[in-house]
């Protein structure tokens, strides 16, 4: 009886090593096998974000395809919800919410606009539920979601590059090249990223002995934009700033040229996709921003999205893919060292911040880390508008 | 200033139209239609539709969208307005159904997606869409500093002549001067034969046409098509043209629209961008405190 019970504490003690082995940060294939990491995203597949928020589905839902038919995230396969905000503060609120209580899923990305995620993300933080943007711009998206209140959010992420690095960059780069001497501002004042991206374009500019000569401020559902173009043009500025997104700067650019303008246009991550640089045409040629992908760009991984993206949707990703596709990488990585227990869900969410805090991986990106504000610090790509439909490098700034 | 000048009358014609619809019910009716930038809307995105989903000339799309938007001014005065005058229902009841069937309308466009119920008359949900490129011939003229594009110029000779044979329908035609019938006294014109239903009918198919064929026009010039066009560019803006010009009136819808679209340009220029619209509505402010029957707005017989 002795030894059966001596055998027992060995048995038992052989079992708790064992687990606490594995308790140390390795994985736990066995808990994790045949489960579902419910992740959901909020994007703007209609309304005037409708131009990003495509894209960035579409390279989540790669990378998703990816890691499930891998073997998954230890055996787990991800199921990814998508639903469209249809660019709305208040309805990307209520997908979020839904999401968080009533579907109880793990994790949230999104939403695509800056406006939006001053609603979802200190939701998200309330909620205790990670969240991981992956095109908001705008100034406090991190850590401060909870702007005024200066408190670091905990559970938001970003791995969208910031305006506060790209619109500086993008300005210096022009500044060097061609040494503008006047610029004028056109902003879209009811939308935080237009109105974020002007404080930032106002804040730079002095910098570089550019001289605004005005901010035009306009409202975003303006149909009408030719009598605020007509005051730009006329005050023959060698550059034209638009901090606007959706289909607002390809109508900018088209009527300043029809207007006989022809200095250059910056912009910020509005300009950053294929459907504006298609939609601004001949007239958005040359046209610059800051971004945080390039196609061509040399990181290990890089190519293969870029590959991956061709074979599944027969077009080039842009950067909202690429960073859609990151998301999912980053979450995954987070998700296979965070020993998730999937019946704990407010713990299993806490694990997963806590892992994402250490994501240290290769991407689309470049070598991913978050800082400890939990933003993204990377390689900076100035790039412009071929005029048909693409983008043309024009410097590296690392 | 002369580019800003020509964008005001660009944008006034568009006012304008739109205002004489506008102003056409409520010069017979009494009521003020508020699916009337519905409608606006509407023109726009069957015109749209038949040119890029359905593959039509610009021109058969164009007749067939003012054709839909004048049928849709005979389903309003069938569903929202006379019921209502049938039980002899007080004002506010029209103006409040109209505000319903114009939502109902907006949300069917905007329920528009690929392999939805209205796929066939809307697949961009919510999104704003364009007229491609070489939908119509469109130079760009340079003259003296000017810059001239086609669809705009079109734009006010095109307003101007259909504000001026509405007119002459108006004050010359027997149509016309049964509709001034009803408008002045609707039992009178009863008492002397008239169908006043048909002509009430009438008036809104004539207002409703004249408010898409506004639409297309805006979704041509502007490269704007959305189920919020008419809502946020002219829903707002066309009252204040009939208050600024005089309610019912349609010399006074008219003039309204060309010094609404004056009036924003010159406080983007002399004030400020972000006074466009506050200032546009100040002047409204002021014409209701100052002159309450706006510029052309006299007693009630002498109205449309």
């Amino acid at each position: 009886m002795r030894r059966v019970r001596l055998v027992s504490i060995l048995v038992a003690g052989v079992i708790a090593a064992a687990c606490g082995s594995t308790g140390g940060g390795g994985t736990t294939g066995n808990s994790y096998s045949g489960k579902t990491i419910k992740l959901g995203a909020i994007l703007s597949i209609t309304g005037a974000g409708g131009v990003y928020g495509p894209q960035s589905r579409d390279g989540m839902m790669l990378a998703v395809n990816q890691i499930n038919s891998s073997g998954g995230v230890n055996g787990a396969q991800i199921s990814l919800t998508v639903k469209d905000d249809a660019s709305d503060k208040g309805q990307s609120a209520q997908v979020a919410q839904t999401m968080i209580q009533a579907d109880q899923d793990l994790a949230l990305l999104g939403p695509t606009l800056s406006n939006s995620a001053v609603a979802v993300h200190p939701l998200a933080e309330s909620l205790k539920t990670p969240i991981l943007a992956v095109s908001t711009t705008g100034i406090h998206i991190v850590p401060d979601c909870n702007y005024p209140n200066a408190t670091p959010c905990k559970y938001v992420f970003r791995d969208s590059l910031g305006e506060e690095t790209a619109i500086p960059d993008n300005i210096m780069s022009y500044a060097n090249d061609a040494h503008p001497a006047t610029g004028v501002l056109l902003v879209a004042q009811d939308d935080k990223f237009s109105s974020d991206g002007g404080k930032i374009v106002k804040a730079t500019v002095a910098q570089y002995n550019i001289n605004l000569l005005k901010v035009i401020s306009f409202n975003k559902a303006e149909a009408d934009l030719s009598p605020y173009v007509t005051q730009a043009v006329q005050l023959k500025p060698d550059v034209i700033f638009i901090t606007s997104l959706g289909g607002i700067p390809a109508k900018i650019m088209t009527e300043a040229r029809k207007q006989g303008w022809q200095g250059q246009f910056l912009g910020g991550n509005g300009f950053n996709t294929a459907t504006v640089s298609t939609q601004a045409g001949a007239a958005g040629k040359g046209a610059r921003s800051a971004s945080a992908w390039y196609i061509g760009n040399s990181f290990a991984s890089n190519a293969d999205f870029v590959t991956a993206y061709k074979n599944a949707y027969a077009k080039n990703p842009d950067q909202f893919a690429a960073q859609g596709y990151t998301a999912i990488k980053i979450l995954a990585d987070a998700a296979k060292r965070a020993n998730l227990t999937f019946s704990d869900l407010p713990g299993d969410r806490d694990k997963l911040r806590a892992a994402m805090e250490t994501v240290n991986i290769q991407t689309p990106l470049g070598p991913f880390q978050f800082t400890a504000n939990h933003d993204v610090k990377q390689t900076v790509w100035i790039i412009a508008m071929d005029g048909s439909g693409g983008f043309t490098l024009v410097h590296q700034i690392s | 200033m002369g580019q800003q000048i020509l964008n005001a009358i660009f944008i006034g014609s568009i006012y304008a139209l739109f205002a004489v619809g506008y102003t056409l019910v409520f010069g017979v009716l009494d009521i003020l239609n508020l699916a009337h930038s519905a409608v606006f809307m509407l023109g726009a995105a069957v015109t749209y539709t038949l040119v890029v989903n359905h593959g039509q000339s610009f021109w058969v799309a164009c007749v067939v969208g003012i054709v839909v938007s004048g049928l849709m001014g005979l389903v309003i005065e069938h569903v929202c307005l006379r019921p209502l005058r049938r039980r002899q229902a007080p004002p506010i009841a029209a103006l409040i159904s109209t505000i319903g069937l114009a939502l109902i309308i907006v949300a069917a466009i905007e329920q528009g997606q690929t392999g939805s119920l209205f796929a066939w008359l809307w697949v961009d949900g919510p999104n704003s869409v364009a007229f491609p490129v070489n939908t119509i011939p469109n130079p760009t003229w340079y003259f003296d500093g000017l810059t001239l594009e086609a669809s705009k110029v079109a734009i006010i000779p095109i307003s101007i002549a259909l504000m001026l044979l509405l007119g002459y329908v108006m004050r010359y035609t027997q149509v016309g001067r049964g509709l001034r019938a009803v408008a002045e006294n609707p039992r009178a014109a009863r008492l002397m034969g008239l169908d006043v239903d048909r002509m009430i009918s009438l008036t809104l198919i004539i207002s409703s046409a004249l408010g898409g064929l506004a639409g297309i026009l805006f979704g041509l010039a502007l490269g704007d098509i959305s189920p919020y066009i008419g809502r946020d560019n002219v829903e707002v803006r066309g009252l204040a043209v009939i208050v600024l010009g005089g309610m019912g009136s349609i010399p006074g819808a008219v003039i309204g629209g060309y010094l609404l679209g004056l009036i924003e340009v010159l406080a983007l220029v002399l004030i400020g961008s972000n006074a466009r619209g506050g200032v546009a509505f100040a002047a409204l402010f002021l014409m209701l405190i100052l002159r309450p029957q706006g510029l052309f707005g006299t007693r009630l017989r002498e109205r449309i």
